[in-house]
């Protein structure tokens, strides 16, 4: 497949979830990338940008934030990176639900890192760093 | 934009919240709404008709969760017809071991 790239801006609006994954899901039809793991690689994206619009722009009180979506497709793979000038806010910093409490029943389980975890678990692989004053969350699936 | 239809029936002792489109963050409110509409019914059993649900983000599990901790441990959680990926998702997420999955409800 020929390398190609693509990006486009969103507000920092929950508005622009359902966008977000229709432009990845037809990005990742073009690619090849099957239905079910087109449908992960969409639930990964949409809960880092979930964050980075209910925390990362909140909080740092900027208003009228962009989430700049740029999808690559090279060597085999298909790289979403999602760019935010919010605070900067490693994902990885964040402590997920261990095994021992995922087991739990629901009445004695913590509501809350279901996000992360999804983002981590349904890519096959996923990356932050903090570049140029942005936040840079990276998604891989191998096509 | 993402959209989400919810509809809900009491009959007996089951709450049964229909959800049909997409369930995120941007549309979250409206199922928590629904769940705090049914609580005070106190039901034995919480059913989501989720055969035509083609989207659930962790914002969706929370309210699952939520219900269950404010229903009980005696309440039942039936979740009818979930897509494939969902049920990856639940089992992901391990509320796999707190649902009972039906294929029609009643059965």
């Amino acid at each position: 497949m020929e390398a190609s790239t693509k990006s486009q801006k969103f507000s920092d609006n929950l508005d622009s979830l359902g966008p977000i994954r229709e432009f990845l899901s037809d990005s990742a039809k073009l690619a090849g990338l099957d239905k079910s793991r087109t449908y992960k690689l969409c639930l990964a994206v949409d809960e880092i940008a979930t964050n980075i619009i209910n925390y990362g722009y909140l909080r740092s009180g900027i208003e009228n934030g962009i989430i700049d979506v740029t999808i690559q497709i090279e060597n085999n793979q298909l790289i979403v990176t999602l760019e935010d000038a919010a605070t900067p806010f490693n994902p990885f910093d964040r402590k997920m639900p261990n095994d021992e409490e995922l087991k739990k029943p629901l009445e004695e389980r913590p509501i809350g890192g279901l996000g992360i975890l999804l983002a981590k678990e349904n890519v096959d692989e996923f990356n932050y760093k903090y570049q140029n004053g942005k936040n840079h969350n990276i998604f891989v699936m191998n096509l | 934009m993402s959209t989400l239809s919810v509809k809900t029936d009491i009959s007996n002792n089951a709450a049964i919240i229909t959800l049909e489109g997409n369930l995120d963050s941007s549309t979250a409110p409206q199922f928590h709404e629904a769940v705090q509409k049914v609580i005070p019914q106190n039901p034995q059993e919480l059913v989501l008709d989720v055969e035509k649900l083609d989207f659930m983000a962790s914002a969706g599990l929370r309210v699952i969760i939520f219900a269950k901790q404010k229903l009980g441990s005696t309440a039942k959680l039936i979740l009818v017809k979930p897509q494939d990926q969902l049920i990856e998702t639940l089992k992901m997420t391990g509320l796999l071991f707190s649902v009972t999955l039906v294929d029609h409800y009643p059965e």
